[in-house]
């Protein structure tokens, strides 16, 4: 079996050459697409000219974390760490886990595997430990309920669909624990997707770790107090964790997200300044923020909210040989540089289609988004 | 007679403004005017060499300082209220020659384009607000009809 799946892998990577870019930008995307496409990439000019040259602790482990998914990749980073090659394995799965590095936070590991997690051999279960919620990175109950909804539109669902925050962990130090289990699939469901609806109801939460449990129940009262003049059904969850669940470090944040009838989940989140950086923050200020935050996301609107963009498009490019059809609101820097890579690693270009509300009140400018799926079926499957 | 004496001065600034080199400020233009024509008027010869003009240039300034001298003393002997009078006068002359300039559209067409130039700006800034943009172009670049035709 092994000798089949590596003659596999031979062939396509003889089949596509080497694709080459510079710099240090979006090398998760480059890495999850080379996975994916099975074509072997190679990053140069990695910080070539900084005084601390090279991949930063948290690439590092990111690039151990696929190297710990996947089966055969091979990994060659010269001595300052300026140059990366990777040639993707097959993506294995299993039960794993992988101590992420504190200066980014789960949400930078999980963003991809939530990306690479259907595709997998035998389904993937990771345990992740490190930082659950920052300033920086979607933060893992930000992903638990905008992504999820998403996969599940594409077929990827069922009991074995899961994220658990067993331990919270804010920055610098961390210390959180997540739990992500996600089936597998042979083929993914197109979509067509392109009225959100409206919105039906408010829910969140409100963190506190090593801070006052009040904390949680100001930053509710504040939010509520800008959201409940727009709808009656908010209900923002306060969550304190105490000893070992709390992490290392004090915090506090909160994370709305507003549902619409169609099954779109748009989201904002905030967290406070991490411990010995910046000034305290309120946590009225912040809740109120966060609630303006997501009125802006609801403005920007479309089927898929911002953080989540990127995802849509590429389970979209891998789906089945049908049209899929999505509504976003404007797109994202990250997402149009994901729509140039999907280009370069799979050879498929979008439709994009501006459409301006035709009523009024109902937010931004929007982007059609049309594709046919490349009809990516999982070969690292078995088949029963 | 002081009116007179403004208008005339206020005529040989404008001859002045159409000529300036831009060197010098316009107030500083029309005093060196009034000057050189008094001394015989080497205008022509001033905008023609280059050297010739900053030895004027330099001329220009100390009559002006003269000018000042002269009228710093014809202030103290006068009341404050008359000199008042007279920069309300000198305003209302430079005032008047605004209007002038405009009017006096001999140049037809040549400077239309200067017109309404903020508003234009606004106009063409909403344009391209709400043109929508070829999106596909922004996102793949020019490459895009070569990989349709594939």
């Amino acid at each position: 079996m092994a000798g089949g799946s590596s003659s596999s892998f031979s062939s396509s990577s003889s089949s596509s050459q080497c694709l080459s870019y510079a710099g240090c930008n979006f090398l998760r995307q480059r890495l999850v697409l080379a996975t994916l496409s099975g074509r072997p990439l190679k990053i140069r000019k990695i910080r070539a000219r900084e005084e601390d040259p090279g991949l930063r602790d948290f690439e590092a482990s990111f690039i151990r974390l696929i190297d710990k998914v996947t089966n055969g990749s091979r990994i060659e980073i010269n001595q300052t760490g300026t140059t990366l090659y990777y040639q993707p394995g097959l993506l294995y799965g299993g039960s794993l886990e992988h101590d992420c590095s504190p200066s980014r936070s789960i949400g930078y590991y999980l963003e991809s595997l939530l990306c690479l997690a259907p595709f997998m051999k035998h389904p993937l279960k990771i345990v992740l430990r490190g930082v659950t919620n920052d300033q920086v990175d979607p933060s893992v109950d930000n992903l638990k309920a905008t992504a999820l909804p998403l996969l599940k539109k594409f077929g990827i669902d069922g009991e074995g669909l899961e994220i658990k925050i067993n331990r919270r962990g804010m920055p610098p130090k961390g210390g959180g624990e997540i739990l992500f289990a996600c089936p597998v699939r042979k083929v993914l469901q197109p979509i067509q997707f392109t009225d959100p609806g409206k919105i039906k109801r408010i829910r969140g939460t409100a963190y506190s770790v090593r801070v006052s449990p009040q904390m949680a129940n100001r930053m509710v009262e504040s939010a509520r107090g800008i959201l409940n003049k727009f709808l009656p059904d908010i209900y923002i969850y306060t969550d304190h964790m105490k000893g070992v669940s709390s992490g290392k470090s004090p915090g506090f944040g909160m994370c709305l997200i507003a549902e619409t009838i169609n099954g779109t989940f748009l989201s904002a989140e905030l967290a406070s300044n991490p411990q010995g950086q910046g000034a305290a923050v309120l946590p009225e200020e912040l809740g109120q923020n966060c609630a303006k935050l997501l009125l802006e996301e609801i403005y920007r609107g479309g089927c898929v909210d911002s953080t989540n963009q990127s995802l849509a498009l590429l389970l979209m490019t891998l789906g089945q040989q049908d049209v899929s059809k999505v509504l976003l609101g404007p797109l994202s820097p990250y997402t149009i540089e994901f729509l140039r890579h999907l280009r370069s690693f799979f050879q498929i270009m979008f439709k994009i289609e501006t459409k301006s509300p035709e009523e009024e009140h109902k937010g931004g400018e929007k982007v059609l988004m049309t594709c046919v799926g490349i009809g990516f079926s999982n070969l690292s499957k078995t088949i029963r | 007679e002081m009116r007179s004496q403004l208008s005339a001065r206020s005529l040989k600034k404008k001859t002045v403004l159409t000529t300036d080199s831009g060197n010098c400020t316009a107030e500083e233009a029309s005093e060196s005017e009034v000057e050189s024509l008094d001394e015989g008027g080497d205008e022509e010869q001033s905008h023609d060499d280059l050297e010739a003009e900053v030895s004027n240039q330099k001329q220009f300034q100390q009559t002006w300082i003269k000018k000042a001298d002269s009228r710093r003393q014809n202030k103290l002997e006068a009341v404050e209220a008359e000199a008042d009078d007279d920069i309300e006068n000198l305003l209302r002359e430079e005032e008047e020659y605004e209007e002038k300039i405009d009017f006096s559209a001999d140049t037809a067409g040549a400077l239309k384009w200067k017109e309404d130039l903020t508003q234009k700006a606004a106009q063409a800034f909403l344009r391209q607000q709400q043109s929508t943009p070829n999106l596909r172009k922004l996102v793949y670049g020019t490459v895009i009809e070569d990989n349709e035709h594939e």
